[in-house]
């Protein structure tokens, strides 16, 4: 009985603590906006290999 | 002149008081989030994790994966969560509970219609037995004409919407290649930037192609028409899509135009059925027009909350939504009912608590013309910057009367006059089209109605419909004394006038000539000009 709640209690800890983990990993990319700025590091290296690409350009 | 009586706000915001702080002209992006308070930032935080599993989602199929790669005006969706920071600097409370479960429902059904665009597309999902059954629609057009069509068997795109007036909301530059494209090949650069964008995707051959056939509208000017003429060119030519040219009466206060205008209708449903080998279904065309009129008294109860001196939901989040629900949706997607009533109750709260949106109302203004795209955040600037809030724009003043929604012999009859009216008083066209009547007095009988001492002029430098009656507002404002407060801009186009550029209008005209001082004087020139 004792090792059955001893292992309930590890999952339960394992559990709050994965997703302590979860919220400040998260909450820190979202409130420094790191999301956006990553995205927005990308975003020149995109538009690099757009102008690269054939078009059938026709009116 | 007409006053207003100033309204304080009697609780002092919770978090920090000024936005100011979470722009970095060295950034493309805010430099932060704003800090709105413990319960409001975890209410904030929780939205952005629901927009990164929406997005995320998406991205988890292959097909969409290869769209991304394919398409240029998929970048813009790289900043959706940008896009959602400007709709929200300041807010708290029901204000930001209104925007997030609004714009939270835009953007999940504007992914939607993404990957809806790249199943059936020829290039990247090629599922032709989903194309067949697909109907492209204008971006500007109502699709009252699909309402008895069921949505299961029947799908309608509005291919441009994601491809063009979406993404420009998200990425501020992201239309000027498409307008270059344009003008290369010798469109000229005075006509609206909106249909002149999306002649520019077509010619440069990247809008999806799929569908069994398609469905324009002569929408409201002289640029949308070319830009269609575009389109349809290269529609039915190369990819042999039949296009259907929806011409509805511009005229649309005349009683004499209601036949042809449902004989127009009376053709489209019946080029559709040709096309995509579905019937019209009177069941699904009255369960539609009962969710219309539903959403129809939701939007006259949000106004009235708007004529108080507490309203609740308004801006661009505002005329956004509309635009979905009344021209996208039109009643056949059942999930926006919820939403329309969960905003009402949001809207109701806020009104009985007494919620606003910055420290002071100072004045109350009527918001006319088309909003600049590319500067969508600008209405809830005014309010924090100067205390004016925009108690209802010209996009969001559409069709306030019922439909019939009962089925009888007499019900199907004036079904198709219904659809004809709801198509001719479709956003835009119900204005900027008409006469003086609908442009002019409309506008200052609604002044009247919801107290409004300011008009705010947007004045888009390529629209020809609305160039001839500057006169006309500037002397019968003068007549009626309320300010008018022009504000020029160039709808997609930032090169023509910047965001600040734009600003400083605003700012100009509250200094000289109301001689005021703003409510947040750290956000009268904000460094987001080279910001997406």
């Amino acid at each position: 009985m004792k090792k059955i709640s001893a292992l309930a209690l590890k999952i339960l800890l394992g559990i709050v603590l994965g997703a302590l983990g979860f919220f400040v990993v998260t909450f820190i990319i979202y409130f420094f906006n790191l999301d956006m700025k990553a995205t927005s590091m990308l975003a020149p290296f995109l538009e690099k290999w757009f102008d690269k690409m054939d078009r059938k350009q026709y009116l | 002149m007409k006053t207003v009586e100033k309204v304080v706000n009697p609780v002092r915001r919770r978090g920090e008081q000024s936005p100011s702080r979470i722009y970095d002209e060295k950034l493309k992006v805010r430099a932060r989030r704003e800090w709105r308070g413990v319960k409001d930032t975890l209410y904030d935080y929780t939205r952005w994790l629901y927009q990164v599993y929406v997005i995320g989602k998406f991205i988890l199929l292959p097909r969409n994966v290869k769209g991304f790669f394919r398409y240029r005006w998929m970048m813009s969706y790289l900043f959706v969560m940008h896009g959602m920071d400007k709709f929200t600097i300041g807010l708290r409370d029901e204000a930001l509970r209104i925007t997030h479960t609004a714009m939270n429902f835009v953007i999940a059904d504007v992914t939607q219609a993404i990957a809806n665009c790249f199943r059936g597309d020829r290039r990247v999902g090629n599922d032709k037995a989903y194309s067949d059954k697909c109907v492209i629609t204008d971006e500007n057009s109502m699709v009252t004409f699909m309402m008895g069509f069921d949505t299961q068997k029947v799908h309608t795109i509005l291919r441009e919407v994601p491809t063009m007036f979406a993404s420009n909301i998200f990425h501020q530059f992201n239309v000027m290649h498409y307008l270059d494209i344009a003008q290369q090949y010798g469109i000229p650069g005075d006509v609206c930037p909106m249909p002149e964008a999306e002649a520019g995707i077509s010619i440069e051959d990247d809008f999806c192609v799929l569908g069994s056939c398609a469905v324009q509208n002569n929408t409201t000017c002289d640029g949308s028409l070319m830009g269609n003429g575009i389109i349809a060119k290269r529609l039915e030519r190369e990819y042999g899509i039949p296009t259907f040219q929806l011409a509805t009466p511009l005229r649309h206060k005349e009683p004499d135009v209601m036949e042809y205008a449902a004989e127009e209708i009376r053709k489209a449903i019946a080029f559709v059925e040709e096309h995509t080998g579905e019937k019209w279904d009177w069941d699904v065309y009255f369960r539609a027009a009962k969710r219309v009129n539903d959403a129809t008294r939701c939007r006259i109860a949000q106004m009235e909350i708007n004529s108080t001196p507490y309203p609740q939901f308004f801006g661009a989040v505002f005329s956004l939504y509309n635009d979905t629900n009344y021209m996208g949706n039109s009643g056949r997607n059942a999930d926006f009912v919820a939403i329309d009533h969960k905003l009402l109750e949001l809207a109701e709260k806020g009104y009985r608590e007494k919620r606003m949106y910055a420290k002071e109302y100072r004045h109350r203004c009527i918001v006319w013309g088309v909003q600049p795209q590319y500067v969508i955040d600008m209405l809830y600037w005014m309010v924090q910057c100067w205390g004016v809030v925009p108690l209802a724009d010209m996009l969001s003043i559409i069709n306030t009367d019922m439909i019939a929604e009962e089925d009888t012999p007499e019900n199907r009859e004036q079904a198709y006059r219904d659809m004809a009216m709801l198509n001719m008083e479709m956003i835009m066209r119900n204005h900027t089209h008409g006469g003086y009547k609908v442009l002019l007095d409309d506008l200052w009988d609604l002044c009247e109605k919801m107290n409004a001492d300011i008009v705010m002029m947007w004045e888009h430098m390529s629209c020809k419909a609305l160039t001839g009656m500057h006169g006309m507002f500037e002397e019968q404002a003068r007549e009626r004394g309320i300010h008018i407060m022009w504000v020029s801009h160039d709808l997609c186009d930032p090169r023509v006038f910047t965001r600040q550029a734009i600003r400083d209008q605003v700012n100009s005209y509250m200094r000289t000539v109301m001689r005021e001082e703003p409510l947040d004087p750290a956000l009268e020139i904000i460094p987001d000009n080279e910001a997406y």
